[in-house]
């Protein structure tokens, strides 16, 4: 799964008048041809630098985003759920692998990026700040958060760079899964009993805002992408994708019996948009800085992760090794 | 700390570990590149890379990373520092169009990669017998450049760690472990179930 | 068919593939390398589908349902060893238990393909690849350490040591044991115990390490008779703690 919306930086348009005018031009009428950008080729600046950081960012997310959900790994009730949560973690970590890798084409190194996380320099979605309380929150996530991820997934899969391109190729394929295992325990808790209905609506009620904010701030006061959307390094506004989520999953969701915690969402016929209340963005942007419910723990348990695997690492440590980077 | 996880209160607990630390920068583990064959007679498909120290490591860390979600019949590996990689070009060129004809029938062994599409993955086209690397693209033009292609690897037999046939058992299973299949949760006859207690 | 004998076995197979599996889940998401988090992670997958398939085939032989007697059971019925119920430690720990329990697995199930209980010799086949994966991992890994820098040397040898008397507690003998050899069901511990032994020595061969001498030490017994650790207790109490809310509920 992924942090929604991206957080980007606003960035200097400046930067790409001192590229050269004629490879500018050559790489853009590929990119306009659909032809993919391959990691030898020639890029501007602004473009690598801005792929390196959306791309971390995914893997960031991913590796943290295993750490809610695998507060539930132990307890999960029965063969069937405990296997599933199992293999859907190790999906996780294992797109956290990919992605990195697809980051690393471009020349930064992963402990780079790992040591960019645990400094907080580079973030993470926001959603996986927040605490997964009960099993209802883990079915809520495994399905919704899942669900939002591969609404931004998918379009992202038809950007231009081709190993994030490859990525979430394999990316995709695996969280079909994912999404049928959510939606299937969530459905069995909200038409189970009455306790465990009440619990998956007390999850609901918890997560509806993060999982709004999932997408990012609405366009009107996002950060200016023009440029990222022209050389195709973000593929769709964050309204839009809010938009298609909530188009395909709030008739799921009540039609398991569950409200949703906004009574202003609706969908307004004539213009085909949702509406929907206000979700508190001066919150998203405390979160996204630090101050979440989770934020310091998830970076303490990573941090702890990684102390605790140090000596293993170097154990493994060969002089003669030479790091060159990967090829796609 | 007071994790709503057990597993990491678990971890915490011996007390030792003060991640007030700054992280001390690692090195790099070097990076092995992974290809895979799904099932007999298609070709061995690049998948993506391991950071491993060694081969037989980065064989065992490739195949869950790569194999444990989907059949496979076969797979190799080779350190990202031994695969040549030749030009690459775009729209209507082909790389082989760089490259002069030869007929080659002695020397080392070398496996070529063929990148059919840009964003595709590079697929295996075959063996050649050559002296180095950039005569083994030059033989391969010869046997192998029906198509366009637009980006080779050439890697030295000798540095590719492949499978065996004994191998093949250990993806016996994969098949069996429905648990990680999309097709194994339906739950539509739930929800009619619930709707029509609920009417 | 001698069937409180062949049940004994499974739920002494089965008891400890859950139990490992279940322990191994924990590093999921906290492993030292991404790619090692995945492989282990894998295995601990495994483990628990083999536990899965040991507890079918209990109910298909009047026990409860594969849920009911995995979660809803006392400890003090539990048959794993003692080894497999203690907390995973670090990673030297973990990576030890993973290299002597598997390896000795690894040679119970080549055994077993032979047993005169169709059922598990069955199973047996079909996990063979699974378990030629687990041990070549373990082996790998013990070589590595124990030949890569003073302190992984020393942390694996020091998990050696403190493990041995527990790992000697999974060869501990069944009161049915007699019974199984002369049926044909299972060789018996102490040819498994000789094997596995023979086994892991050839790999430490190749390293710093050394192995404790098999007969030196005294095996930590009483997990086949249910007698168990305070950790299996809290163990079980966690992993049963949703499905507890409701028993009855499809979850």
């Amino acid at each position: 799964m992924y942090g929604g919306g991206t957080i980007f930086e606003s960035h200097d348009e400046k930067n790409i008048v001192n590229e050269d005018p004629v490879k500018l031009a050559q790489f853009e009428e590929r990119i306009n041809r659909g032809e993919k950008i391959e990691p030898s080729d020639w890029m501007p600046a602004l473009y690598k630098k801005q792929l390196i950081r959306m791309i971390e960012q995914h893997a960031h997310s991913e590796i943290i985003g295993a750490l809610p959900e695998g507060t539930w790994i132990t307890r999960a009730p029965g063969f069937r759920r405990k296997l599933a949560l199992i293999a859907k973690v190790q999906d996780e970590v294992g797109h956290a692998q990919l992605l990195y890798s697809a980051a690393e084409t471009l020349g930064k190194t992963r402990e780079e990026m790992i040591d960019d996380l645990l400094s907080g320099k580079s973030k993470y979605s926001n959603i996986f700040n927040y605490p997964a309380f009960t099993w209802a929150d883990s079915c809520f996530i495994s399905w919704l958060v899942d669900a939002g991820a591969i609404v931004n997934q998918l379009a992202n899969s038809r950007g231009s760079y081709g190993p994030y391109c490859r990525a979430l190729e394999r990316i995709c394929a695996e969280e079909s899964f994912h999404l049928k295992y959510g939606h299937h325990c969530v459905i069995y808790m909200a038409t189970g009993t009455q306790k465990q209905h009440d619990m998956m609506q007390e999850a609901v009620n918890r997560w509806w805002k993060p999982l709004m904010h999932f997408f990012g701030p609405p366009d009107k006061i996002s950060v200016h992408t023009e440029v990222l959307m022209k050389w195709k390094v973000k593929m769709a506004s964050n309204d839009d994708m809010r938009n298609q989520f909530l188009d395909m999953y709030v008739p799921k969701i009540l039609e398991l019996g569950l409200t949703i915690p906004d009574p202003e969402l609706r969908k307004d016929e004539t213009t085909g948009r949702w509406v929907y209340g206000d979700p508190d963005w001066d919150e998203f942007y405390r979160v996204i800085n630090g101050d979440g419910p989770c934020n310091k723990e998830r970076l303490e348990v990573r941090k702890i992760a990684e102390e605790r695997g140090r000596w293993v690492r170097e154990s493994l440590k060969r002089a003669e090794s030479k790091y060159v980077v990967p090829l796609a | 700390m007071n994790s709503l996880d057990p597993r990491i209160n678990r971890l915490s607990e011996k007390g030792q570990i003060t991640s007030e630390e700054k992280k001390k920068s690692l090195d790099q583990l070097e990076t092995y590149e992974v290809f895979l064959q799904k099932r007999e007679g298609q070709p061995f498909r690049h998948e993506g890379i391991v950071h491993a120290p060694d081969e037989e490591l980065a064989w065992i860390f490739a195949k869950e990373q790569f194999s444990r979600r989907q059949t496979c019949t076969g797979l190799w590996i080779a350190k990202t520092e031994n695969i040549m990689v030749s030009e690459l070009t775009e729209n209507e060129e082909s790389v082989y169009d760089l490259y002069e004809e030869k007929y080659c029938g002695e020397g080392n062994k070398y496996a070529i990669f063929h990148m059919l599409k840009r964003g595709k993955q590079h697929v295996y086209a075959g063996t050649v017998l050559a002296n180095d690397e950039s005569s083994a693209i030059s033989c391969a033009k010869a046997q192998f450049s029906d198509e366009q292609v637009f980006n080779i690897w050439v890697v030295k037999e000798e540095n590719l760690l492949i499978s065996s046939e004994e191998d093949k058992d250990m993806w016996l299973t994969v098949p069996e472990k429905t648990f990680r299949e999309a097709y194994a949760y339906k739950a539509s006859d739930k929800i009619k179930e619930y709707k029509k207690r609920n009417a | 068919m001698n069937t409180p004998a062949i049940k004994e076995l499974l739920y002494k197979i089965g008891d400890d593939q859950l139990i490992l599996g279940h322990r191994n889940s924990e590093w999921t998401g906290l492993g030292p390398i991404l790619e090692e988090d995945i492989a282990f992670c894998s295995m601990a997958q495994d483990k628990i589908g083999q536990s899965l398939a040991i507890f079918s085939i209990l109910h298909e032989l009047g026990e409860p349902d594969p849920d009911t007697n995995a979660f809803l059971r006392d400890a003090k019925l539990f048959k794993n060893c003692q080894y497999v119920e203690m907390p995973i430690g670090e990673f030297d720990f973990s990576i030890v238990r993973h290299f002597l329990f598997d390896n000795a697995e690894a040679i119970r199930f080549k055994h077993l393909t032979d047993s005169s209980f169709i059922p598990l010799a069955n199973l047996s086949k079909k996990i063979k690849g699974e378990l030629k994966y687990h041990t070549m991992h373990a082996n790998t890994w013990i070589k590595r350490l124990g030949n890569g820098s003073k302190e992984s040397i020393d942390r694996v040898q020091k998990a050696l040591n403190d493990s041995w008397t527990m790992a000697l507690g999974m060869f501990e003998v069944s009161p049915y044991e007699a019974e199984l050899i002369q049926e044909k069901i299972f060789v018996g511990e102490k040819v498994i115990m000789q094997e596995w032994y023979e086994s892991i020595s050839a790999t430490i061969e190749g390293t710093e390490l050394s192995l404790p001498d098999l007969y030196s030490s005294k095996p930590m017994l009483g997990g086949r008779q249910g007698l168990h650790t305070e950790s299996l207790i809290k163990l079980l109490d966690e992993m049963s703690e949703v499905i507890r809310l409701d028993p009855e509920a499809e979850w």
